[in-house]
């Protein structure tokens, strides 16, 4: 029976060094690619979304020709993955009967996570304003009365 | 109605240029020659600031949304005035609110400003009927705001349909030209019957403010 006792406790360590082998041969890999998608949305400065416009893309090291073509859907909403091994500027250029943007946006280590152009309705009006008041300046001042 | 930076070759943006200075010239030219000319240059500011703004001004137009654009009636009131009244504020609107561009400003001063010397003759045939008459004024104040538009949008279509790339669907940029320049229809329209109504109403109540024309 001991003797039993003394061949059994080894082999049940033996085992349970085992165990988390066999855990091991169960776990997971996770083999990952990043892959940086830039999300556009084009819009009027009324708002209005530019669907069903023509989006051309320029990378970095060749800014004359296209590097991607799409069309923007419904929303103004376009998405590409551009080249992460072409660091740089990238021009995307969104167009619709002779109107539209350029956004350049820089892919690199210090990539912003967003960005985009247009004035708020406050920035708007105070130029506006401004804008109206160097016209009517100018009205008044040459409609002065001569000394 | 104003085309961006980067949407033209540069060969159309330097002949918008050259066709503007030698607009302006002319203009200016023609403003020189005139006796008094400071006493019309408050009038011409405040137009400019009208011309300035009213591009924030959208009209609806289902699928699309028009601004107006006012170049007729700068024509019938400005004379010659106006062509450097509207360089100035597409200047402005360039700078401040990115409408249109300013390697486009020659072309769109070509767009825009060219018609409003045209309409400026339109509106000055009027004296070759009956003077001080409301309905001649206001037929030939119809005719200039008509007319003033009508060749920007046609001027515009032209200078675009001329110069789409060859990166984009040239099929699809076309389709989306006609239908801009079909939703500016109902605009034409608007200007005609609005630069009408403010020249009999200015014929009614300053008609010293159309004289200088």
């Amino acid at each position: 029976m001991d003797m039993k006792w003394k061949l059994t406790i080894p082999f049940l360590l033996l085992l349970l060094l085992c165990l988390p082998a066999t855990a091991y041969a169960h776990g997971a890999k996770i083999d990952y690619t990043v892959n940086m998608t830039i999300d556009i949305v084009a819009k009027y400065d009324t708002g209005e979304p530019m669907g069903g416009a023509q989006v051309v893309v320029y990378a970095p090291d060749d800014p004359s020709n296209p590097w991607l073509t799409g069309v923007c859907d419904d929303e103004g909403r376009y998405s590409f993955t551009p080249d992460t091994s072409k660091p740089g500027n990238w021009s995307i250029q969104v167009r619709q009967s002779g109107h539209g943007d350029i956004v350049h946006i820089h892919i690199g280590e210090d990539t912003a996570v967003t960005g985009g152009g247009g004035y708020s309705v406050l920035q708007i009006v105070v130029m506006a304003v401004c804008g109206i008041w160097g016209f009517i300046g100018t009205a008044l001042y040459f409609s002065r009365r001569r000394a | 109605m104003h085309i961006p930076d980067g949407f033209l070759p540069a060969g159309v943006c330097a002949a918008g240029y050259a066709v503007t200075a030698a607009s302006t010239w002319y203009s200016i030219r023609k403003i020189n020659q005139k006796e008094n000319f400071r006493e019309d240059i408050p009038k011409a500011s405040l137009l400019t600031a009208a011309f300035f703004v009213v591009s924030w001004i959208h009209i609806p137009v289902p699928p699309a949304s028009v601004h107006l654009v006012l170049n007729g009636l700068l024509g019938a009131m400005l004379g010659y005035f106006a062509f450097p009244a509207i360089l100035i504020g597409l200047f402005f609107q360039a700078v401040m609110f990115q409408h249109g561009g300013l390697t486009t400003l020659g072309v769109n001063a070509v767009i825009m400003g060219l018609p409003v010397i045209l309409s400026y003759y339109i509106f000055r045939l009027r004296k070759v009927w009956r003077k001080d008459s409301r309905l001649t004024t206001g037929i030939f104040g119809f005719l200039a705001g008509f007319v003033g538009i009508a060749v920007s949008v046609v001027l515009f279509v032209v200078i675009l349909l001329t110069n789409i790339p060859a990166d984009i669907d040239v099929k699809t940029e076309q389709a989306a030209i006609y239908a801009l320049a079909l939703a500016h229809v109902p605009l034409i329209a608007i200007e005609g019957v609005f630069t009408a109504l403010v020249t009999v109403f200015l014929q009614r109540v300053r008609p010293r403010l159309l004289e200088a024309v």
